[in-house]
Order: structure tokens, then C-alpha cells, then sequence
């Protein structure tokens, strides 16, 4: 096992370095730098890019960019907040996006198994068909959607939570958008929980394990679902790290200062460092997410561990 | 029955959400108790004596990119840092130079010496007084090239002596034109009279800067709320990193305190327009500007306010493309006359706009500057390409000849900021039906892009904007000289670089003459079309009734927060 | 009288021929076709996969002929007409398309018929008119026209590179699969934000830059499925044999593998669907979607957005239309999963 994580971790090493290379190139063939405005003159620019190194060779910049990245340092920000440590920038951002979309995960994936779960249970009953609504509502509408109709409905007709982010009030300002950016995971896990729910209950081993009169809790607990949570951990996964990086429209909604918006505006500003240091924290983030899971395939399911060490 | 079959999951679907959001919000406001409404009231209960502590809510479009005052070049930017960091003069109400830091000034006959007496009582937030040396440290970091700033050019502008050769690294900074004669005289050489010298000095590159306190700040000077020193009617309170919110709050130590009522003022970072008009209305925001459609619904509220901006949109046509890909034929007057004449710009303004914009017709703006007369530049002078579809069509029958081709097609680069894609789009279907053969494909592009395109005169028209940075015609008329960076099109044209020049030099000490000879170069880029103007900008916002005292700016700092009251 | 030996010798070689030879081919040819039509009984037992695929085909429909129909096109523009509420001449008693705006900006409802204001009550918008005073009808088709153009492109390039990719990676196995699978690894890990904005911002934005973004993001999902389904498959006796009787490597691929692995290509290309069309949706909501005047459905939405309370038709119908497609393709795809496959899994 360990030798498995420590080959996946340095694959996982180059894959960034890669990554970082080829977006290195790219943003430096976006026309226009990050220093240019409607009244910037050229002997200006080449000031400016002088004072940040961007004048030398790209690879060069790309050295000193690794080796600063080494100790830390992320270099500073160009245009969104001048010449800010864009570790600073990160460190104030990523919580906020990472919390939000963990809460939206972890309500998602909550509600979506019990109503997946419960169709299941009670196939072709009312309950059923509501779960389908919801899940098919779910993936049929883009997130802002929901985030625009109860801004407007629950924060401003009603009043009853906040319009917008506020620190001082974490919590409630956080409600809206952790429902509205839920509503995708929960109709994914719904949908998968109801088919290997439905599935696993219709096997052998559980007709074995009804017929020997286990409760019908631990039958469906230790039996029924965790044969079912091998497919949903593998859809969840990405889409944990997808939320938790931020969705930029439902930030702008509700005035989050998270990674999403930060993102892109860093790409229409030109803003070189901030882009690399983020799409670094995404990648490393889905990287782990993913070996997390694999391990995790393991816990739920010996066997694939086994497959894994023999391979 | 099927229906109804159908419609029990869909009911039962929107109970659940409903009971999510009620149960959700009734166990959240055990907390703190009736805080939406007390949010906008009192931010922070234990500083509010007596509950007259005032507070002013504030809805912005953009991130606080920069505090440093020698770095900052947004407008927000701007505005916060004339509220916390004073420069020697202020803009009044009317337009007008009013003293801030300064307290009293003399000027030598030519106008090319000024000595400033700044105020004894003026004081830095830790107590030490504002003196002439924070000014000199403060400019000459303006016109370092090491420091590499954008609005450097402000001290060119000023005509500041050796502004030029310092920014571009051939002389020292020690050797600009400005001293400290003692603690609080300040003493100004100019290379030549600037007749707008005073209301340069309102611009907020010019303000103070704590030398000891920025040196040993280093880097970390200006970033973040608890690294910058204050002496204006506010300070920062709170600036949070990367966040959406920052905070001013009255400064006590202030010369003037007595006469500032505002007592906070919170910004609130709000990109989506949709939110921050429900934001206003629900009383979370006080002050936020209104855009595109929104306009029409708020245009008869109580508390809607117009202001005027001096930004001219225009559109740049590409004179001297440098290689075949860039050229469309606009290198023709009369093409260029044709495109000119032929898009309404009432339509632009009062219908799709509709934010007190109005038609341009010049290119130089309304209310910029005002003339030795006594009056405004554009009274004075004519209009020009005036829209005039009959007129547009002739011109083209004309450019056709000449070009020898029937048809011409154009790309049109814009950015996609705000109402710009809405006016594109018009103003391709409006050339496109009124001058038939001449046809426009659209492409937008981030702003930065965009300006970088047009910069390195890789387009073939563009729609792009001016914003004047000071009042007086030359901070647009500039623009079209021969070898400018900003001159897109490429424009040259002898006669005009010497009206320029002269307006410059020879006449410096000539008002009269020198507006007479600005007229002339007005007269000139718009005879030749060199650009195509649509609209000067106009701006509508919503000021909750019972604020008083918010003074907004064409030209320089958009709005000062000094003498804001509220009463609601 | 024929002798033995005359008879031995009047026997030729095609007696011995079967009497019916195409029914040597039955067994094979009618148990591929009974896959198939076990496929489609399946399907078409699954009622919510049926109204998905009728949806779909209603709305490919509409989208060639709705503009048509409207008697508008998407550019033309009439400032007259600005935000006209949806409205059908004929149809002022019918709510939603009367051409009544009602404000519920001062507590009460205020109503008006912005039809007769203007007096143009014989004029049909039925989704209404935009800032432009273009129909809203002909733009929303058109603007589906254009998110059908990108579900097109991703099931293309699903199959041509997805499907390829996976084929050569799972049957070559080793060192080739290694370096292909870094190359999926590498693609995966970047942010699908910044591959495709980069790209948008770098070529010029449009319909062509759009592919190019999808061609590079949206075939990992199926090259991953088909690259599992091939190792799987290769170990298996009928390809063995196959390889045995010295079949080329192609043919394996095409003739052995591919067709067992049918059915969830197919799945895989219906689920890539929605993907692509909200990627393009994303484009638009930054501003790089596809240019002006041309719209899709994520650029109608992106800006009916921005006046969503004063003119929420704008916004409403698109997002409709978006959510009927969505609904429609996810229903399918479940459908043709479990007609396929009903034991497929890992989707």
C-alpha cells in the first residue's frame, strides 16, 4: 500500500510540474500583460515588467518561479490586489471556498443517499417518484439558477437569511449558497444510490442475509450500502474537489470572496501568479482527492485493494 | 388525474425546499437578534453612543486593487484614498480648487514657482505632523522608475521640473522640482506655467506619504488596512485580504474633524448588478450605482441621482495599418465620415444607455474644462459628425469610388464590460443597414486584451473609451499626437502636433490664444474622423434619501465622501 | 443401370454442399440482432427515456424551424420594440403570453399591457423581445440551434478521440498505455475553467474555439470507460481465439472489442452531452462565449440574467429550454444505460 501511494504521489509530482510548465507558456502568449491599461505608455510597461523580472527569458521565469514556489512563496499579485503575497490572497480565500463546498457536499451527498435510499426502498411509491423529480430538477438546471431564485425569494421577499457573504455571519450567509450549490451532488447520489440500491437489494447475498433475520437496519447498513457507496464515492470525488474550489457564478451571486471568482478574474486580468497559484491548489487538491479515494475504495471494498497490490 | 398524478411529487418537492429554508433561517436567528435591520444601522453596537453613530453602506463593482497613492490608477482606488490621505486641495462642490493640506500658497509672476504653507494643525494618525518632506518623498516616489507607476505621467503633466528625464531614468529622483523649504513649505518649480496646476493638485498621486512610516512599512506599505498611516477625514479600518468588503472609519485626529458626520463607512464588494439592487432595497446598501436596464424601473424612485462622468466612448478607426490583415479600407476619410455619420446616437443614449449619457458629437467631453472665458470648452465650440443618415450615405457612395470596391468588411473589437456587447451589436446592425456593403463582424476580448490589441495597433476598429484625468481639454487632445501611445489609429498630422506643441510652450502664458488653438485641434481630429464618437458617459445612481453631502466628479476623484451626512 | 464405380464417379464435389447455407449464418446473425432489439424493447419500455428522446427530437425540431416560424431572425434589431413582455396576437385572455407586464416593485401588483401602449396589438413576440428589441423566439431557437452544435461536436469527439484513445490504450497495454494515461492524467487535473478560457482568450472567440476547447476536455470521461471495457474484454476467449486464428490487430479492435463495448460508448457520449453544452453555457456567462449577435443558450441566459427581476421572460425561457435539453439527455442516457447494460455501473 505504501509503496503504491509513494509511486502515485511522485507521478502526481511531474503531473503538476507539467501542468505548471505548459500553463507557464500559455499565459505568457495571452496577449496583453498584465500591465496594460488604457494609460500605460510603453517605457512604462517595460518598467514595470522589468521590476517584476517579466522581462527575462521564459524559462528563466519559469526557474525562479519553481524555485520561489519551493519556500512558499507564490510570487505577488500583478492587478487584483498590487503587489498583495498571493499566499496571503490564498490563505484569506481558499477556506471560504473549501467550507462552502464541503457543507454542499456533505448536504448533497447527505439528503441525496437517504432519498435515494428510500426510492430504493419504497420503489414506484410517491416517495420514489419525488426523489426522481428532485434529482432529475437537479442535474437538469445550472446551480446559479437556484442560487438566483432563492436570493430572491428567501433573502430578499421573505428576508429571512442574508443576501450576501458576510464574515461576521458565516453561517447563515453561507445557507443559500451551500443549497444551491448542493442541489447537483444531491441529484447525482440520489440517482446512483437508487440503481445500486435497487441493485444490491435484488443480489443473492442479501436475500442470504434477509433470510437469516439480521434487523433490516444492519442489513441495510452494513450490507446493502456499502456495496452501494463504491460507484457514488467514485462520482463524488471530483465533484468534491469541483466545489470546493469554487463555482464562480453562485460567488458572484452572493458576493463570496472565494477561489472560483478569484480565478477568473485573475484570467482576464492577466494576473500571471495568481492564475498558476491557483490552478497549483486545485491540482494538488483533486490529486489528493483522488489518491484519497483510492484508498478509500479499499476501506469500503477489500477486493479492490487486493486487485490493486497484485497489479 | 394523470396531471394531478404528476403535480403531488412536484408539491411535495417544493414543501421540502420550502420547510429546508424556514427551518434553516429560524434556527439561525437565534443568533444575534433583528440583524438584518440593525446591520445598516449600527455595525457595531459598543462604538454607537447615544445612536447617533452614522454609517454610510457602499456597493462597489470592483476589488480595492491599491492603496499606495503612487500606484493606485482605479477610480474606486482613487476615491478611498482621497477620503483617508489628503492632497494639498480638494475639489469643491462646484468644481473648483478648495485648500485641504494646504493652507495658503503664493505663485511667482511667470506661474512657474509655487510655495505651499501646509496646515500646522495637520497631523498623521500617530500624531506626527504632515510636512513638506512626506510631500517630496511622496512625489519623487511618484516619478521613480523604480517604483514604475502608471500615473508617473502626472507629474509630466504638472510640467514638475525634470518630471520627464527622472521617469526615464536620466536623472536622479533628488532632482525634481520640488523642496522642502522647512517642515511646512513646500516649494514647486515648474518648467513652464500650467494653467490647471491647482486643480492637478486635488488629484490623489499627489498626496502625502509618510516617509519613516512607509520605509519601514518596506514592502508591506499600503497592503492591507494595518499598514497604511492616515491623516485624512477617515481612516482604513478594515481591508480584508483578497476579501469583499473593506471599511473607513472618521478619523479623530483629522484638522477638520469637527465638520466630518460621518462616522463609517463600509464598501461592499458586489459584482452581479441583479444583487446589489436588492441589496439596496432591502436597506443592506446605501449607495450603488445602477446599470443597463435596471434604470428604467429606478428612474422614478425617490433617491435616483445622475452623475456625470467625463468618459467619451468612441470608436478608433485603424489609419495606418501595419500589415494587410489590418486594413479595411478605413484608411478613407470618407469611409470613416460614412460609419461616423451613420448610427443614431440618441438610441445609444436615451434607449439603450439610459443612464444620462449623452450623444457625442465632439471629442471633448462636456463639463471638462472650463476657459479663460469664464466658460465651459464645448459652449464655445461647435458639434461635429453629427449623426446624419442621408449624409453617411453619400460619403460612402464617395468612399466606394475612391477605394474602388463595393463592399468593405470591418471587425469591430470591444471588451466585454458592462453595456459595451449591447452597443456593439447595435452599432453593427445600425452600419450594417444604413451603409449597405459595409459589413462588421463582432469580437470581444477582456479588457486587458482588448487594450493590448489596440495598443499594438493589431485591430482594425475598435470601440474604446477616455477617461480625462485632469481639467482641461489637453488630457484628451494629447492623445492624437504623432508617436502617442494612445493615438490607436496612427493618426498623424503636422499642422495638428503643432497646434499641440504650441498650446504646450509657445502659448502657455496666452490662455486665450492657447484655448483658441485647442479649438483649432478639436476642430482638426474630428474633420478628419480620426475618431468616431459615440457618447460621453453618464451614470445613474441610487442614494438612499437622507444622505446629504455626496459630491460626484467628472473629472479626477469621482466622489468625496468629506461631507456626507445621514439623516434617515 | 449405374454401377458403383459410374456412380462414385457422377458425384461432384458441390453435393456435398448444405442445401441452405445461409442458415449456417442464423445463430450468429439472429443473436446480434435480438441484443439490439432486447436493446430497443428495453428502451422503449422506459417511459422516461421515450419522453426524452421525443423531447429531443421536439426540440431539434424547433430549432431549425422555430426561427422560421417566428417570422423574425435573431439579428434584426427594433428599438421600438424594446423588452417586450412575451405576447400572441389573439391571446390576451391566455396568461404568460397576454404582452401584460406587472410590477411588484410597490408592493401591489401594477399591470400593464405594454402591447396596447405601444399600439401594436396585431404584433406576436411569444417569448418577448430583448434590450435590443430583437425576438426573443427566433434568439432562443437559434441559441439552441448553437447548443446542439456543441452536444454534436462532443459526441464526435467522444467517439473519434475518446473512443480511440481508450481502444489503443487498454489493448496495447504496457509501455503505450503508461504514456497515454499520463497524458489523460495531466489533461484531468487542470481545471476545465482554465484549459478552456485560456484557450478562448488565446484564439479568437467563436464556434471554432469552442470545439477546440471541448476537443481538448471533453473526451477523458469516455476514454477512460472504453480504456476499462477493452482490458477487460482483450483476456477474454472469443478475442483469444480471434488472435489465435491470426486476425489482424485492427480487426480484433474493430470487429471484436468495439461492438461488445457499444453500448456504453453510446451511454458515455450521452452523458458527455449536458457537460459540453453547460461548459459552453460557463463561456458564455464570462463573456467568451460565441460572438455577438449570434447566441446560444448560455449567452441568452447570461444576459437575461442581468435583468432577471425586470424582465424575468428574458431570462426564463432560455433556461427552460436548457433544462428541457438537460432533462432530456440525462433521461436518455439512463434509458439507453439500462437498455444496453441494465448492469452497468461506474457511470
Amino acid at each position: 500500500m505504501l509503496k503504491y501511494i509513494a509511486k502515485r504521489v511522485m507521478i502526481s509530482v511531474i503531473t503538476i510540474l507539467i501542468i505548471l510548465a505548459a500553463l507557464f507558456t500559455m499565459l505568457h502568449s495571452m496577449p496583453g500583460s498584465p500591465f496594460n491599461d488604457e494609460k500605460i505608455t510603453e517605457v512604462q510597461r517595460a518598467n514595470l515588467e522589468a521590476k517584476y523580472g517579466l522581462d527575462q527569458p521564459l524559462p528563466v521565469q519559469f526557474g525562479n518561479y519553481l524555485k520561489a514556489m519551493l519556500t512558499g512563496d507564490f510570487g505577488v499579485s500583478y492587478v487584483i490586489q498590487k503587489n498583495m503575497p498571493i499566499s496571503e490572497l490564498l490563505r484569506a480565500r481558499i477556506p471560504v471556498s473549501i467550507r462552502i463546498g464541503l457543507q454542499a457536499v456533505i448536504l448533497g451527498s447527505v439528503i441525496g443517499l437517504l432519498m435515494g435510499i428510500l426510492a430504493a426502498l419504497k420503489r414506484n411509491s410517491p416517495i420514489d417518484t419525488s426523489a426522481t423529480v428532485i434529482s432529475v430538477i437537479g442535474v437538469a438546471f445550472p446551480s446559479y439558477v437556484f442560487a438566483m431564485a432563492m436570493s430572491y425569494f428567501i433573502g430578499f421577499r421573505l428576508g429571512w437569511l442574508p443576501l450576501l457573504y458576510s464574515t461576521t455571519e458565516a453561517m447563515r450567509s453561507t445557507v443559500m449558497p451551500t443549497i444551491s450549490l448542493s442541489f447537483f451532488s444531491m441529484a447525482t447520489v440520489a440517482r446512483f444510490a437508487r440503481t445500486e440500491m435497487v441493485d444490491v437489494m435484488g443480489s443473492d447475498y442479501m436475500l442470504l442475509a434477509d433470510s437469516k433475520g439480521i434487523s433490516s437496519f444492519r442489513l441495510l447498513g452494513v450490507h446493502g450500502l456499502r456495496n452501494a457507496l463504491i460507484p457514488i464515492v467514485t462520482v463524488l470525488a471530483p465533484l468534491t474537489v469541483e466545489l470546493m474550489t469554487g463555482s464562480l457564478v453562485v460567488e458572484q451571486i452572493f458576493a463570496i470572496p472565494g477561489i472560483g471568482s478569484l480565478l477568473v478574474s485573475a484570467i482576464q486580468f492577466n494576473d500571471y501568479n495568481v492564475v498558476l497559484a491557483v490552478v497549483f491548489v486545485y491540482s494538488v487538491m483533486f490529486i489528493a482527492v483522488m489518491l484519497a479515494v483510492d484508498i478509500l475504495y479499499g476501506v469500503i471494498d477489500p477486493r479492490i485493494r487486493l486487485a490493486k497490490e497484485d497489479g | 388525474m394523470k396531471i394531478l398524478k404528476c403535480l403531488i411529487p412536484v408539491i411535495l418537492v417544493l414543501s421540502i425546499l420550502a420547510g429546508c429554508g424556514s427551518g434553516a433561517a429560524s434556527e439561525a436567528s437565534a443568533v444575534p437578534e433583528a440583524d438584518s435591520q440593525a446591520q445598516s444601522a449600527t455595525a457595531e453596537g459598543a462604538e454607537a453612543p447615544g445612536g447617533d453613530y452614522k454609517v454610510l453602506n457602499v456597493g462597489r463593482m470592483s476589488e480595492l486593487f491599491d492603496m499606495d497613492s503612487t500606484i493606485a490608477t482605479e477610480a474606486d482606488c482613487l476615491e478611498v484614498i482621497e477620503a483617508i490621505i489628503e492632497p494639498l486641495f480638494v475639489t469643491a462642490a462646484d468644481g473648483t480648487p478648495v485648500n485641504a493640506l494646504c493652507e495658503s500658497y503664493e505663485m511667482n509672476e511667470e506661474g512657474t514657482e509655487y510655495t505651499f504653507h501646509i496646515r500646522p494643525e495637520a497631523n498623521w494618525m500617530n500624531g506626527e505632523p504632515v510636512t513638506a518632506h512626506d510631500f517630496v518623498y511622496a512625489w519623487r516616489r511618484l516619478v521613480d522608475p523604480g517604483t514604475a507607476s502608471e500615473y508617473s505621467f502626472m507629474m509630466e503633466v504638472a510640467a514638475v521640473k525634470n518630471a520627464t528625464p527622472i521617469i526615464s531614468g536620466e536623472k536622479p529622483i533628488e532632482e525634481l522640482g520640488v523642496t522642502a523649504t522647512d517642515d511646512k513649505t513646500l516649494f514647486v518649480e515648474l518648467d513652464r506655467p500650467v494653467t490647471y496646476f491647482l486643480n492637478l493638485m486635488t488629484f490623489p498621486s499627489f498626496c502625502p506619504i509618510n516617509e519613516a512610516y512607509a520605509t519601514e512599512k518596506g514592502t508591506e506599505y499600503a497592503l492591507g488596512a494595518e499598514n497604511l498611516l492616515c491623516c485624512g477625514p477617515f481612516y482604513m479600518s478594515a481591508w480584508d485580504v483578497g476579501g469583499n468588503t473593506y471599511q473607513l472609519k472618521k478619523n479623530p485626529t483629522y484638522y477638520d474633524a469637527d465638520n466630518v458626520k460621518l462616522d463609517e463607512i463600509n464598501f461592499q464588494i458586489i459584482k452581479d448588478p441583479q444583487q446589489t439592487m436588492l441589496a439596496y432595497e432591502n436597506g443592506t446598501l446605501d449607495y450603488v450605482r445602477l446599470s443597463g436596464d435596471q434604470i428604467a424601473k429606478y428612474e422614478t424612485m425617490d433617491g435616483f441621482t445622475r452623475i456625470e462622468e467625463g468618459y467619451l466612448w468612441y470608436l478608433s478607426p485603424n489609419l495606418n495599418p501595419k500589415s494587410e490583415e489590418y486594413s479595411c479600407g478605413l484608411e478613407n476619410e470618407n469611409l470613416r465620415k460614412a460609419i461616423a455619420l451613420s448610427y443614431d446616437k440618441d438610441v445609444i443614449c436615451f434607449d439603450i444607455l439610459q443612464d444620462g449619457s449623452t450623444p457625442a458629437d465632439f471629442a471633448i467631453p462636456n463639463k471638462l474644462a472650463i476657459g479663460p472665458d469664464g466658460k465651459d470648452f464645448r459652449e464655445t465650440t461647435g458639434t461635429y459628425l453629427q449623426t446624419d443618415k442621408e449624409k453617411a450615405q453619400e460619403y460612402w457612395e464617395e468612399a466606394k469610388k475612391e477605394l474602388g470596391v463595393s463592399e468593405v468588411s470591418i471587425e469591430l473589437l470591444y471588451d466585454d464590460s458592462d453595456s459595451t456587447p449591447l452597443i456593439a451589436q447595435f452599432l453593427q446592425s445600425e452600419i450594417e443597414n444604413n451603409l449597405p456593403g459595409v459589413h462588421l463582424t463582432l469580437k470581444a476580448q477582456p479588457k486587458k486584451s482588448r487594450t493590448e490589441l489596440m495598443q499594438n495597433r493589431e485591430y482594425q476598429l475598435g470601440l474604446t473609451r477616455w477617461g480625462p484625468d485632469y481639467a482641461d481639454p489637453m488630457t484628451y487632445l494629447d492623445m492624437w499626437t504623432t508617436g502617442s501611445t494612445y493615438n490607436y489609429g496612427e493618426w498623424s498630422n503636422e499642422e495638428y502636433d503643432k497646434l499641440i506643441d504650441d498650446a504646450n510652450d509657445a502659448l502657455a502664458n496666452d490662455p486665450a490664444a492657447r484655448w483658441e488653438a485647442l479649438k483649432q485641434a478639436e476642430a482638426l481630429v474630428m474633420e478628419h474622423a480620426v475618431i468616431l464618437p459615440v457618447y460621453q458617459k453618464g451614470t445613474a445612481a441610487m442614494v438612499r434619501p437622507g444622505i446629504t453631502g455626496l459630491a460626484f466628479f467628472p473629472v479626477g476623484v469621482g466622489t468625496i465622501y468629506k461631507d456626507v451626512d445621514v439623516n434617515y | 443401370m449405374m454401377t458403383a464405380k459410374q456412380y462414385a464417379a457422377s458425384v461432384e464435389r458441390e453435393d456435398f454442399v448444405l442445401a441452405n447455407r445461409h442458415d449456417l449464418g442464423v445463430d450468429k446473425v439472429y443473436g446480434s440482432q435480438s441484443f439490439w432489439r432486447d436493446a430497443l424493447g428495453r428502451f422503449v419500455k422506459n417511459k422516461g427515456a421515450v419522453f426524452g428522446l421525443v423531447m429531443i427530437v421536439l426540440i431539434v425540431i424547433m430549432a431549425f424551424a422555430g426561427p422560421a416560424l417566428s417570422g423574425y431572425d435573431y439579428r434584426t434589431q427594433d428599438m421600438a420594440q424594446r423588452n417586450l413582455p412575451p405576447h400572441v396576437a389573439g391571446w390576451e385572455s391566455v396568461p404568460f403570453f397576454s404582452g401584460v407586464s406587472t410590477d411588484y416593485s410597490s408592493g401591489t401588483p401594477v399591470r400593464t399591457d405594454m402591447y396596447e401602449l405601444k399600439g401594436i396589438r396585431d404584433v406576436t413576440h411569444i417569448f418577448g423581445t430583448d434590450a435590443l428589441g430583437r425576438d426573443q423566439f427566433a434568439r432562443v431557437w437559434t441559441g439552441t440551434r448553437v447548443s446542439l452544435y456543441v452536444a454534436l461536436v462532443a459526441i464526435l469527439i467522444d467517439t473519434f478521440i475518446g473512443m480511440s484513445f481508450g481502444l489503443v490504450s487498454g489493448y496495447f497495454g504496457g509501455r503505450v498505455d503508461f504514456f497515454l494515461q499520463r497524458i489523460v492524467e495531466i489533461l484531468s487535473t487542470i481545471p476545465t475553467t482554465v484549459i478552456v478560457t485560456l484557450l478562448i482568450v488565446v484564439m479568437k472567440p467563436g464556434l471554432a474555439s469552442i470545439t477546440i476547447a471541448l476537443m481538448i476536455t471533453e473526451w477523458i470521461g469516455m476514454s477512460r470507460v472504453t480504456r476499462a471495457q477493452t482490458l477487460r474484454l482483450k483476456e477474454q476467449e472469443f478475442v483469444l481465439a480471434s488472435r489465435t486464428l491470426g486476425e489482424s490487430t485492427p480487426a480484433i479492435i474493430f470487429r471484436e472489442i468495439l461492438p461488445n463495448i457499444f453500448g456504453q460508448i453510446i451511454v458515455m457520449c450521452m452523458m458527455t452531452i449536458p457537460n459540453a453544452i453547460f461548459t459552453e453555457a460557463f463561456l458564455a456567462f464570462i463573456g467568451l462565449g460565441i460572438p455577438a449577435p449570434l447566441a446560444s443558450l448560455g449567452s441568452l441566459i447570461s444576459d437575461g440574467f442581468k435583468s432577471m427581476t425586470m424582465y424575468p421572460f428574458l431570462v426564463a425561457w432560455p433556461v427552460i429550454v436548457l433544462a428541457l435539453l438537460m432533462l432530456s439527455f440525462n433521461l436518455m442516457a439512463d434509458g439507453l444505460r439500462d437498455a444496453f447494460d441494465p448492469k452497468m455501473k461506474e457511470m
